[in-house]
Formats: C-alpha cells, structure tokens, sequence
C-alpha cells in the first residue's frame, strides 16, 4: 500500500533522512521506534507532503506521491492523528468530526463514518457540542482519531499517540489500536513506547540517525538484546 | 430626545457599515496574517465604481451595487494571487506591499476619477418618521437593512458552510487544516476576495449617504483596524460589536462635542482598549 523507495529528506540544510526504505502492506500494522531526534517526526511529515524528498520516491496505492502538497495526500486517503494532537481547539467536537470528513468522497458518509466513530469512543459523543480545548488529554486524543478515521483512510498515520497520556489511557487507545486493526485499517505507528507499539503490530523498523537500522517482525524485534536495551529499558 | 435618537440611529448606520468593512480585515488578519492597508482604498473605488456604473453608463443603482461589489471581488482575487501569495511566511513582505499598494490605489484614485467627493444616487428618496420622533432617510434606513442582510450572511457562511470551517479551521492551525484536505491555497484566494468583496459592499453601501474621495481612503481603513483591534481579533461578533460602538461614540460625539474631532474618539477607543483590554472585547487572551 505504501511503499517508500531510499528517498533523503532535508530540513533546510540538515539532512535528517538518510536513504530510508520501508513498506507498509494492507491490512498491516507497523511499528516505527526511535529516540528524539532519529527522524521519526520528519518522516511521517515526508509521507503527508510537509517535507518533500530531495531523492527517492514515496508510492502509495503505486502512484508517486513525494512531491504532492498535504491536502491533495489526504483527499488521496492517507489521514494521520500528529504528535500533540493539534485538534481545532476553538471548534465544537463535532466540528472537528466534521473537518475529518472534509475530502469529498468522505462527506457523503458522514453520518455513518460518524456513528462508527461514536461507537469506538461513546464519550465523544456526549461530549460533542463541547469545545474541543475543554476536553482532557485523553479525550483529545480520541477526538484526533476519530478526526482522522471521519475521511475513511486507507492509511492511518498514529504520532506519538501515548505522549502525555496516563499508561490506564494509553492501554485504552491501543485497545481501541487493536479494534481498528481488527476491522482492516492500515496503520503506522511511530512511537517512543516500544513496548505497547510492538505489542500491537506486527512489523517494525528501528530508525536511528535518519536511518532503518533495523528491521523485523514485532515478536523478534521484542525479544531484540539492542532493542530491549535501547527501547525498552529492560 | 428625540435629537439624540437620531443621531444614535445614525451610529446605529455607521456602526453596522463598520462591522461589514471590518470583517473584511479580521477575515484576512484570521487566515492569512496579512494586514491589508489597501482596504479603504478597496471600499472607496466601490463607490466609485457604483458612481460611474449608474450615472456614467447608465445601470440602475440597485444592478451598479452588486456589480461594484463584484469587481472589487475580483480585484481582490488578483491581489492575493499576484501580490500577497509570493509572500506567505513572511508577515513584513506582505505588510509593505499592501502599504505600497494602498499609496498606489488612492494616487490611481485620484488621477482616474479625480479629487471631487462623488456620490452615487440613491436607491429611494423620502424619509420615514420613526416612533413619531424624527424623519429619518429611506436611504439610510434601507442601507441599513442591507447591512444587517450582509451580517446575518456572512455569518452564516462562516459558521455552517464548508467554506466557513475550513476558514476557522485555517486560522486555528493551517498545517493541520491542510491535513485534512483542504487546499488553502484556493480557501485563502477566495478569503482575499471575500474580505475585499466586503470593504467594497461597505463603500458602495455609505457612498450614497457619505459620498467617497480618494483621500478618505486611509481614514476608513483606520477606523476598520480599530475595530478589529476593539472587538478582538478573529471574532466576528467583536466586529459587529465593535463597529456599532465605534460608531455610535463618533456620532453621538460629533453631535455633542465637535464634528471636527470626528476620528479622536475612535483614537481614544482605541488607546483605552489597548491599555486595559488588549485581547479586545471578544478576542482571546494569550
């Protein structure tokens, strides 16, 4: 489904992707990890068309898509939930549904997409014609999910999706991680929190210094001695 | 009394002519950060378009407003995507060419339709006696009821259509708005004609009442940032608000104090809320 082929990423004359390969098939969940500053940030923003490769090509559905900007990406039918969440503060819950389904083949749906997303997280729900930045981190959180299934993905970017959360909410996201990939949604998880990332995919890449340094199904790269030492702290 | 009803009606007026021509600043400031000075110099060539369109070549007023307001439109359009879009992501650029721009349109203004007030004719003549009181000018009376027709729209367009979110959605964080598929370069276009379109709708609805100069041009575009500044940047209900206050103090003051100190007040205003309120009465504190 997405295919990335050895592209170098720049951010202004810091090279911050060094040939960087990796694949995502459907129906899959994939794990990338890495430490602060490996790269993780730029590469999920090189596939949304923030950053543009300076080589290499990024295919998704075998069409090249490197050098499209960000909003032609989505309507393509990638959707990400970013670091931080960045959900439209100022705009009810239901509004920020509403944007989600922005893309013109997610619109006539609306109304279904969003009643499944009301039953993967029932708070929004009662919450929706609250503003959004009243809500807790949690909420937020599901919100920026929900946001970003509401256009009908086919490839789901999750960034740092346990980021300031308690471990009680972030089990509860990966359980609701677990239910999606259960109804086939295609999903990169690029994560700090080796541990419930692993448990929840099936591949994944180690990024280091802009690089893949490593690669391999979840259960062998969980039983890694370098990964356990470096990302798991056991 | 019944003096200072109608000179608070025709604050009332003002006041809701205000609020359309400052929501045109506040909807570019919002998505765009980009101040544009050149917006009296937008609302007086309105009303000079709706001059000449009726009296020049004869349209009806009621087919020359439109018109008018239309062409700005597209003026609007044009500057966005010759002028202001090479300078996106650098606030100072934008800022000097609309400043340029604003000297260049008032000197075209000038040289073009020369240094005469004009006034275009009115809709309809007569006046109306309110609550038995005064008389009071049709012409005001239905400025003043477009106006309201022009709010209650704009409004409308912001909080319910397509349009109207992705522009809220762009002025709250426009990479994430892009991220959800919305093209800002087409939304942030269509915004600069818009805001454009309304300082036009503004002068071609005053130039009526108060016929248009192109050396008012800096006075309206002042008073519109006021307002902005006043209501709270990014509220549209701080616009409305703001314009009706700012026009009301102007009137009520020039009657009562001195026409000659007309736009001190505005000043005054403006200082105040500056000192003690600098988020504006709507805005948000940061």
């Amino acid at each position: 489904m997405l295919e990335i082929k050895a592209i170098d990423v720049f951010r202004g004359e810091a090279q911050i992707l060094w040939n960087l390969q990796m694949k995502v098939e459907k129906g899959e969940v994939v794990t990338v990890l890495g430490a602060n500053g490996a790269g993780k940030t730029t590469l999920v923003e090189s596939i949304l068309g923030i950053h543009h490769p300076k080589k290499g090509e990024i295919l998704f559905m075998d069409e090249e898509i490197s050098q499209k900007p960000p909003y032609l990406i989505t309507q393509m039918g990638i959707s990400c939930v970013p670091e931080g969440r960045r959900i439209f503060k100022e705009m009810t819950v239901y509004e920020n549904l509403e944007m989600g389904a922005y893309p013109a083949k997610a619109r006539p749906l609306l109304k279904t997409t969003q009643d499944w997303v009301f039953s993967l997280f029932p708070i929004l729900k009662e919450r929706r014609n609250q503003i959004a930045g009243t809500l807790s981190g949690g909420e937020q959180q599901m919100l920026a999910i929900g946001r970003a299934l509401m256009s009908r993905p086919m490839l789901l970017l999750l960034d740092e999706l346990s980021l300031g959360l308690s471990p009680k909410i972030t089990k509860g996201i990966y359980g609701t991680i677990r239910k999606l990939h259960q109804e086939g949604v295609t999903m990169l998880l690029i994560e700090q929190n080796a541990t419930m990332a692993l448990l929840h995919s099936q591949r994944g890449y180690i990024l280091e210094t802009g690089r893949i340094a490593l690669q391999g199904s979840s259960q062998e790269l969980l039983g890694n001695e370098h990964i356990r030492k470096a990302y798991l702290g056991m | 009394m019944a003096e200072f009803l109608m000179y608070f009606t025709n604050g009332l007026v003002i006041g809701v002519i205000n609020a359309i021509s400052a929501i045109g600043v506040s909807l570019i400031v919002g998505i765009m950060r980009v101040i544009n000075f050149a917006h009296g110099e937008l609302y007086i060539f309105a009303g000079y378009f709706s001059y000449h369109l009726s009296l020049t070549f004869g349209l009806s007023p009621i087919l020359a407003m439109p018109l008018s307001v239309f062409f700005i439109f597209l003026i609007g359009i044009l500057m966005e995507r010759l002028l202001i879009r090479p300078t996106y992501g650098d606030e100072m650029y934008s800022l000097i060419i609309t400043f340029v721009l604003s000297i260049v349109l008032q000197n075209s203004a000038l040289l073009i339709f020369g240094p005469y007030p004009n006034k275009p004719p009115a809709l309809i003549s007569g006046s109306t006696q309110i609550f038995g009181l005064f008389h009071y000018g049709n012409q005001r009376l239905l400025s003043f009821g477009i106006s309201i027709g022009i709010l209650l729209f704009v409004f409308y367009l912001i909080k319910k259509t397509w349009f109207g979110k992705s522009v809220r959605a762009i002025s709250q964080d426009r990479e994430m708005a892009s991220l959800m598929g919305i093209d800002h370069w087409r939304i942030n276009m269509i915004s600069f004609g818009l805001g454009a379109a309304l300082a036009g709708s503004a002068g071609v609805i005053i130039a009526p009442i108060f016929p248009v100069t192109p050396t008012g041009s800096s006075a309206i575009s002042l008073t519109a940032f006021v307002v902005v500044v006043l209501g709270g940047m990014g509220s549209l209900k701080g616009c409305v608000v703001g314009g009706l206050i700012l026009g009301i103090l102007e009137n009520l003051g020039a009657a009562y104090v001195s026409t000659m100190y007309r736009h001190i007040f505005a000043f005054i205003i403006l200082i105040l809320v500056l000192v003690f309120r600098p988020w504006g009465l709507f805005g948000q504190k940061t």
